[in-house]
């Protein structure tokens, strides 16, 4: 019985393990960022960099000791951000958000934009990489 | 006892299989309208009286503009090449047109050799010789793609048919060639490489057939995974047949002859293109200062990198 569990355990690992690789290899990869790990931050938008090859936003994060931190947030090229659903006008300058992203591999302020919404929840980009957003 | 192992093996076996054969047939649709969920937001609709650009749309958008333009079905004239074609490159991206060459020359394998970059501690590639493409590992300053590398990274192009010409428009890069059909012969010897070659066609039934020569050599065929680029010498000749299979397909196959580079003719197989309706090309710029920025202020900072 016991086996018997295991053997099932051990192919709904495998099962969930290959979906999820089917996603993994769906994506680009994007030098410079650990794709492992996701961080979530909210801040205040300083700047959008609306301008190819990448989409980045510049926002200011409170640290522990209180300090504003300005971070980048990287998004996709702008036809694929529009594809998405957000234009050169959606962003503005002090405007609240949550960016939940990969951290640079370097330890530098920087993340490689996942999902971005308003600090009221509302949806701004689902997943700035899907591919049918292309 | 036994028998119960057995049939959950069985059962775990195809629930495997089945989750793998699912996961390798959306990998290997890649650059195809694979993922068909619904998008989770929709994009940004143009301005009235206007249209999206190729890769502006999502797959939703595309979906509903071959119905509401009736592509199935629909009446076409073989000859008639005009429309907007592709988004996405040709046959994903990157390739697999130029994926596997035939064996290099020993001059190839040199310029080959000279087109890889740097890796990291790592082992991982950081810093790419790429000085016209879109990677993230290069420090691009915007040298033009060339042909027929432009074609393998397709954002969509266009094709406007005039008496004596085709003019094909991209939208990567925001460039054209001229394709002249007035019955003049590839030169025997440009006076100049251009990086778009010089560009000849003609009919044969319903098959356009385009002839260049004279290519600047400084291009790359393709990039080549995960480093570098499949060079070529500024003796290669390309011959293109684009066939429209029906309204809403385009076949096309290349054929590229660089003896100086390759022992043997580059043939790549067949791609289909599909035509994009409900878009139009807009302006997608290499704009050097801004690619000087984001390798800047975004890149070398997130990688670590010197160069």
């Amino acid at each position: 019985m016991t086996s018997t569990r295991m053997i099932r355990v051990t192919a709904f690992a495998l099962v969930v393990f290959t979906m999820l690789a089917g996603v993994v290899f769906a994506h680009h990869s994007r030098a410079g960022y650990d794709d492992k790990k996701q961080i979530t931050l909210k801040g205040v938008v300083k700047e959008v960099a609306w301008r190819n090859p990448h989409v980045y936003v510049i926002f200011g994060v409170k640290d522990d000791k209180g300090n504003i931190v300005q971070w980048t947030g990287e998004l996709s090229s702008v036809s694929t951000m529009l594809a998405a659903g957000m234009s050169k006008d959606t962003l503005k300058a002090g405007d609240e958000i949550v960016v939940i992203g990969s951290p640079a591999e370097a330890g530098t302020p920087q993340s490689l934009v996942a999902k971005l919404s308003r600090a009221d929840g509302t949806l701004i980009v689902a997943d700035s990489y899907r591919r049918d957003t292309r | 006892m036994k028998l119960e192992v057995r049939k959950s093996l069985i059962v775990s076996t195809f629930l495997v299989l089945a989750a793998v054969i699912s996961s390798s047939a959306a990998f290997a649709q890649e650059g195809r309208e694979r993922d068909v969920r619904p998008p989770a937001l929709p994009s940004i609709t143009p301005p009235e009286g206007w249209k999206q650009c190729p890769r502006c749309q999502n797959n939703d958008d595309r979906r509903k503009a071959r119905v509401n333009y009736k592509v199935e079905g629909h009446e076409f004239k073989p000859q008639d090449l005009s429309g907007v074609w592709g988004y996405d490159g040709v046959g994903g991206d990157r390739g697999p047109t130029f994926r596997t060459p035939p064996p290099l020359t020993e001059w190839g394998k040199e310029r080959r050799q000279a087109t890889m970059g740097k890796l990291n501690d790592k082992g991982e590639h950081v810093v790419s010789k790429d000085t016209s493409g879109l990677g993230g590992a290069s420090r691009i300053n915007c040298d033009p793609m060339g042909y027929p590398r432009l074609y393998t990274y397709n954002y969509g192009f266009e094709f406007v048919q005039l008496p004596d010409r085709v003019l094909q428009f991209f939208e990567l890069n925001h460039t054209w060639r001229t394709i002249w059909t007035d019955g003049r012969k590839l030169p025997a010897n440009p006076p100049e490489p251009h990086w778009m070659g010089w560009n000849i066609g003609h009919w044969e039934g319903d098959t356009f057939v385009v002839e260049s020569n004279g290519f600047d050599e400084r291009s790359w065929i393709d990039g080549s995974e995960p480093d570098g680029g499949w060079p070529h010498s500024d003796e290669m000749r390309v011959v293109e047949r684009y066939h429209r299979m029906n309204y809403g397909t385009l076949e096309v196959q290349l054929t590229v002859n660089d003896p100086k580079t390759y022992t043997q003719p580059w043939v790549t197989k067949q791609s289909n293109i599909s035509l994009v309706p409900g878009t139009e090309l807009w302006e997608n710029f290499c704009v050097p200062s801004d690619y000087d920025t984001f390798t800047n202020d975004v890149y070398l900072p997130a990688t670590g990198v010197k160069q």
